[in-house]
Order: structure tokens, then C-alpha cells, then sequence
């Protein structure tokens, strides 16, 4: 958690040292609380804590995590118990509250009945029905009530086994019984948008049952949860809200010498590295190396940052039980100079913030010095010892996200191609030469159903090139998709190097013969490619087959999105509103002749089915 | 621990400068005085010196010599 604070130093004067004791985190969360609100730039957050327990601690740990992530929460938390009420009933002041998140807070002690002894398994089967029936009909009252984001605890287990291992074994075991729920509500998280689990039965092993659930904190204040459990699990809420709102980390930054394998590739030679599973040592970096492997399978982007000369680095990869191979790294870096200047050149050749990056070194003068000189870099206290590395990164929960798309398993190669394409750049006196050789082409096209998942993601994430910055929800743009009053574009771009993926979005909504653009973002990684262009060009088309006659470009500032503070200018727009309250207005009347912007890249057409037919 | 370190600790507990509380205070006038205070009381007296304070029994104190003297806290 340090790392996370340290990760907004920019943003705070003096960040406070995070504690990692649950039982200082409790002693100091006014004080953290008083500091981490000096922080600036906070996301707003509306969040409804319905508790089938006490809640008051949790939220009460919930908010620090959460500032501490650069989030501030409102809560509105329901009475002792009432998680049902509030929601069947519709609370006026739940109502009221609008929350944008929903967190149910139960534990199995909220489960209305569990089976009797010796229960036949078609009657077992028919609760697992019933108890599925009771949370749906609470989480579909949520979604179209309130049309908040779901947070639902999964199940933990009981303490106590009245029969032993059976427990696990015969259906009309608690246990067994808690399973077969947890597998259900799995399955209504993957069937449904919008309705995320926090895994608890994962947490209570982690935290140890013992500390999980304590007789005397039930006993006198009914509390489900111990401190450590309550840490645990604000911890672990506020990883899911901050993937929510985009903030996870994207890339990791890794040392090698004695952070990927034993020893020193320079002095050692790639022979001698300490690396294999005939090594006690070997084996837990191959194992450090899997871990990463699945990490940046996964889409979190790799880079290397070690002080070495290049060809001894890139050395030590011809060893055979590296698990990790010299093109997983996205970008490279292996020189004498300092590593903070290192990680700066590593973000802007991949595109990326500085907030975006993990830094992983067993060196703690390295750690220290990144930390001081980068302080948006989240510097994990990994210490020297391998076998730690992983769960250190885990606990930290750096790299949560609340969905895997197919663009996620690809996108280290889309960065991986990035610096490919930088490195080509040098060879090019011209910048135009350069993009006409890139053998660009762009897909673009009204929003379809297989990429609605993905366009959600974008317009939820990217902050840079984003005119508006307006987010919306996975069911917003599913009817904004089918509703004819508005014009809807995604793009995708691919070159010579690869596909860059989906990577713009555009919304416009019609007024007779005006359309207004709501949103326009496109991802950093396909800047200066004139993507933006294709983009105009396609809006264009699109407003000459309908009759629309003007455009109108709204910019609304914010602390990122200076970059295109000039765009609807670049592309001839007039403005038309002067400084009226926080945004801009911009008017383009189409000409009687469209000479088209892009130059460099191809359009195609695109087959598939449009949300509006399909 | 003694009195003093368990009187800062309270202060910091409740987010107030350090050397603020007495003693003497009634609790339920403490302004920051909450369950979480007392649940933090009691995770603290468990994770520093092993002290078991039951919630059942703080939440009999009336004031802060009342806590001190279940901590068993010393001059």
C-alpha cells in the first residue's frame, strides 16, 4: 500500500506512510484520511454500502483505501441488516443517493436457509434455485432502479463444521452448499455487465478463518468480519473500484540481475545465472518469471530497465530456463544511465503515463531513488528475496481489472510494435514518408455488438485524447448503438507492424439537421498516425448520407486532455462559444465539396453487422 | 505500557494532537469517540502487547481512566 501513496506524491505535498499493519491502518485512518484529502484531481465517487452484517468499519476502511487510490467516495449505508429492504422497498434515501456503485455486503451468515440433514439432492437443488432467485431479483432491481454498477461479496465459509469434512462432500453440506452458490453467482457475473464479485471466500484463505471471522467482534457488534478481515476486504474492494474507473497499473517495469534471475549476466555470464528448478533459488525466479508471463499475457504491457550493456542483457535470455523471452518486453532498456530517466524514456516511447507503471528491483538504492525522482511510479517494497516478489505484487492488487477482452491478450504486441515502429521513425527525414510507409489501414464503422465491450472499455479509460471525457456504461452504449438519433463510429487501425486493435470512438447525437459530438477519444498508442482524420472523413460521409449540415464539437478541459485542446481547431472548426462556464464549443458547416484530411491511411469496409441491424 | 503510551495512543486513535487527553474524559463527550475507535482499541491491545481486550468489556467504560484501567496500563 506505501507504493500506492507514494504513486500520487505528485499530487500530495507530504503523502503519510501507509501503514501495513490492519491494526495501525485502523489507529491512523484519520490521519491518513485528513492527508489523503489534500491530494488534487480526486474522482468523485457515489457508492451505497448494503450490509447484511455491520458495516460501519468497512466503510469506514473503504474510504481510506479508496483516497488512497485517488478516489473520493460518498456513502450512503444502509441499516444494520437491510440490504434487502432498502432495495425491495426502495428506500427513498437510497433513491436519492443515486450511487454509481452498489457494494452488497453479505457473508454466508445472510444465507436465508441452508439445507437439512440428509436432504435429498433434488431439494438442495431446488434452494440453490430459491437463494438465486432472493439475489437476482435484488441485483435486477438495482440495475434498472438505480442503474448502478453491482459490487456483490461471494460466499466465505463457516468456522465450524458440524459435519467434519462431509461438509465438502454431501450436497446438504453448508459448505458444499456455499460452493454451489459461489459457482452460481460466478456465473451471473460472466453472463452480466455492470455486476462485478468480490471474491470473498478467496479472501477469508488468505487472511486465515481464524482472523476472518472473530466470535466476540459477532458477538457484541455483530460484525462479520475481524480488523484484519476488514482491512483485507476494503483493500480489496477499492482494487475493484479502481479498475472500474481505469486506474489500474499497465505496465511493469522489471530489473534483471537479481530481480528476473540470480546473479550478474555482466560478471557472472549467462552460464553461471542462478536460474532453473535444479536451484532452490533457480527455481522460485522461473517462478517470479511464469507469474509475469501470465501477467503480461494477460495484456499488462513489459519493459526492461537494468543497468548493463545491451548485449550482455539481451545475453542473458539465450538461458534456457528463462520463461520469459527477449519479444515479451515491450520496451528495452539496458544502458548506465539512471533508471528514473530510463523508466521516463520507456513510458514515452510505449505512450504511456508514468502513473501507468509498476517498478519492480531487488536494488533498494534503485527502488529509493525512482521513488523519490518519479513519484507517480509505484514503487512496491519487493525486498531481495524472489519467492516474496509475486505475492507482494499481488497484495498490492496493482493489476486488477474488471474484465478481459480479446484486445487485452494482445496489446503487449501492439506496444511491443509501437517501439518498433518508433525505432523505424529514425530512418525517415520526412514524417510523412514515414506514415505513407506504415501501409496503414483503418476499419471504420457504426458501433457492432462484438465490440461494445471493448468501446466501453476506451470510453471509460482513456483520459488524454478524450474531447469530453464523458463516460458511460455498458448498457448506455448498447441503446446509444441501436438508437438512430445518434451517430455512432469506432476505428480501428493496422499497419505493416501489426493491429493496433480498436482505438477510437466517436458519439454524436442528431438535432435535425445538427450533430452535437458527445464523445471523441482515441487511444494514445496510434497518435500522429492521422487517425483522427480517418475518423473526420468517415463522420463526414456519414452526416452528407443523412443531410446534417453542421457539426458541432464540444471540448470540455480537464487536467488530462490538454493535448487536444487544438483539435476541433485543427480540423477547421470555428468556436463559436467563448469561455461559457467549462467547455467549448466548436461549429463546422460542411462544405459544398469535402476534400477528404487522411492522406496516409486506407479505409475499408467493414462486414460486420451493426447493432442497429443485428 | 504505560499510562502516557497509552494515553498517546488513544490520542492518535482518535486523530487528535498527541498529549491532548488526560484521563479523566468522559468517552461518550469525546468527539471522534465511535465503534471503530473501540474496535481499534481492541486490535491494537491484541497486535501490540498481546493484552486481550474483549469488545464486551470496553464497551462498559464510561471514560478514558475506566479504558486505562482495563488495559491495565501503569502510571
Amino acid at each position: 500500500m506505501s507504493s500506492e501513496i507514494k504513486t500520487m506524491q505528485g499530487e500530495v505535498p507530504k503523502a503519510p506512510q501507509f501503514p501495513t499493519s490492519a491494526s495501525d491502518i485502523f489507529r491512523k485512518r484519520r490521519t491518513l484520511k485528513k492527508e489523503l484529502l489534500k491530494q488534487t484531481n480526486l474522482v468523485q465517487t457515489r457508492i451505497a454500502i448494503l450490509g447484511g452484517s455491520t458495516t460501519t468499519e468497512v466503510t469506514s476502511m473503504l474510504e481510506v483505501f479508496l483516497l488512497a487510490q485517488g478516489i473520493q467516495p460518498a456513502f450512503y449505508v444502509s441499516g444494520y441488516n437491510c440490504y434487502c429492504e432498502d432495495i425491495l422497498f426502495e428506500n427513498p434515501d437510497l433513491w436519492n443517493f443515486k450511487p454509481d456503485i452498489v457494494f452488497i455486503h453479505t457473508t454466508w451468515h445472510n444465507v436465508s436457509q441452508f439445507p437439512e440433514l440428509l436432504e435429498a439432492e433434488a431439494e438442495v437443488e431446488h434452494r440453490v434455485r430459491r437463494e438465486m432467485a432472493r439475489f437476482e431479483s435484488l441485483w435486477e432491481k438495482i440495475h434498472t432502479g438505480l442503474g448502478a454498477l453491482i459490487i456483490q461479496n461471494n460466499f466465505d465459509l463457516p468456522r465450524l463444521r458440524p459435519l467434519g469434512n462431509l461438509e465438502a462432500s454431501e450436497s446438504f453440506g453448508r459448505v458444499n452448499f456455499l460452493l454451489r452458490l459461489n459457482a452460481e453467482f460466478g456465473s451471473y457475473a460472466r453472463n452480466h455487465s455492470r455486476f462485478l464479485i468480490n471474491d470473498i471466500l478467496y479472501l477469508s484463505a488468505e487472511v486465515g478463518l481464524a482472523a476472518w471471522f472473530e466470535h466476540s467482534y459477532w458477538y457484541t457488534f455483530h460484525m462479520a468480519l475481524g480488523p484484519t478481515a476488514t482491512v483485507a476486504l476494503a483493500r480489496n474492494v477499492a482494487a475493484i473500484v479502481k479498475s472500474v474507473y481505469g486506474k489500474s497499473k499497465k505496465c511493469l517495469v522489471l530489473d534483471l540481475d537479481n530481480t528476473l534471475w540470480g546473479g550478474v549476466i555482466g560478471d557472472d555470464g549467462v552460464q553461471d545465472l542462478i536460474l532453473g528448478r535444479d536451484h532452490p533459488v533457480g527455481e522460485a525466479f522461473v517462478d517470479f518469471q511464469r507469474y509475469v508471463k501470465g501477467l503480461q499475457r494477460r495484456g499488462i504491457i513489459l519493459a526492461v530497465c537494468s543497468k548493463n550493456d545491451l548485449e550482455n542483457a539481451k545475453e542473458g535470455f539465450s538461458h534456457p530456463d528463462n520463461v520469459l523471452k527477449l519479444e515479451d518486453f515491450s520496451a528495452f532498456k539496458a544502458n548506465w544511465e539512471s533508471k528514473p530517466e530510463n523508466i521516463r524514456e520507456i513510458t514515452a516511447e510505449l505512450n504511456i503515463g508514468l502513473d501507468s507503471v509498476v517498478f519492480v528491483d531487488d536494488n533498494p538504492a534503485e527502488r529509493a531513488l525512482v521513488a523519490e525522482q518519479l513519484p507517480e511510479v509505484a514503487v512496491p517494497n519487493v525486498g531481495s528475496d524472489v519467492s516474496l516478489f509475486e505475492e507482494i505484487l499481488e497484495h498490492e492488487r496493482y493489476f486488477e481489472v474488471d474484465k478481459v477482452v480479446p484486445d487485452d491478450l494482445s496489446r503487449s504486441a501492439y506496444y511491443s510494435s509501437n517501439s518498433q515502429r518508433s525505432a523505424y521513425l529514425s530512418d525517415f527525414g520526412n514524417y510523412g514518408e514515414f506514415l505513407a510507409s506504415l501501409e496503414m489501414t483503418a476499419e471504420i464503422a457504426p458501433f457492432c455488438p462484438v465490440y461494445l465491450e471493448r468501446i466501453t472499455q476506451l470510453i471509460n479509460k482513456t483520459n488524454q485524447f478524450n474531447l469530453t471525457t464523458r463516460r458511460y456504461t455498458s448498457a448506455e452504449v448498447a441503446a446509444i448503438a441501436r438508437d438512430p438519433a445518434f451517430i455512432t463510429l469506432y476505428g480501428r487501425l493496422a499497419d505493416k507492424f501489426g493491429d493496433n486493435g480498436l482505438v477510437s470512438v466517436l458519439v454524436g447525437r442528431v438535432f435535425d439537421k445538427t450533430v452535437e459530438l458527445d464523445l471523441w477519444l482515441m487511444s494514445c498508442r496510434v497518435l500522429k498516425r492521422e487517425m483522427e482524420f480517418a475518423m473526420f472523413d468517415t463522420l463526414v460521409e456519414q452526416c452528407q448520407e443523412r443531410g446534417i449540415g453542421r457539426i458541432v464539437g464540444v471540448y470540455v478541459p480537464s487536467k488530462k486532455n490538454g493535448m487536444v485542446a487544438a483539435h476541433y481547431a485543427s480540423l477547421g472548426f470555428s468556436r463559436v462559444e467563448l469561455n461559457s462556464g467549462d467547455r467549448e464549443v466548436w461549429q463546422y458547416d460542411m462544405p459544398p465539396t469535402y476534400s477528404a484530411r487522411t492522406r496516409y491511411i486506407f479505409k475499408i469496409a467493414q462486414a460486420l453487422p451493426t447493432a442497429a441491424n443485428a | 505500557m504505560t499510562r502516557y503510551e497509552f494515553l498517546l495512543e488513544m490520542d492518535d486513535i482518535l486523530g487528535l494532537p498527541a498529549g491532548t487527553l488526560r484521563g479523566d474524559e468522559k468517552l461518550d463527550e469525546l468527539e471522534n469517540w465511535d465503534s471503530t475507535s473501540l474496535i481499534t482499541l481492541v486490535a491494537l491491545a491484541d497486535a501490540n502487547n498481546g493484552t486481550h481486550l474483549s469488545p464486551s468489556q470496553i464497551v462498559t467504560c464510561a471514560t478514558v481512566a475506566d479504558l486505562l484501567q482495563l488495559a491495565g496500563a501503569g502510571r
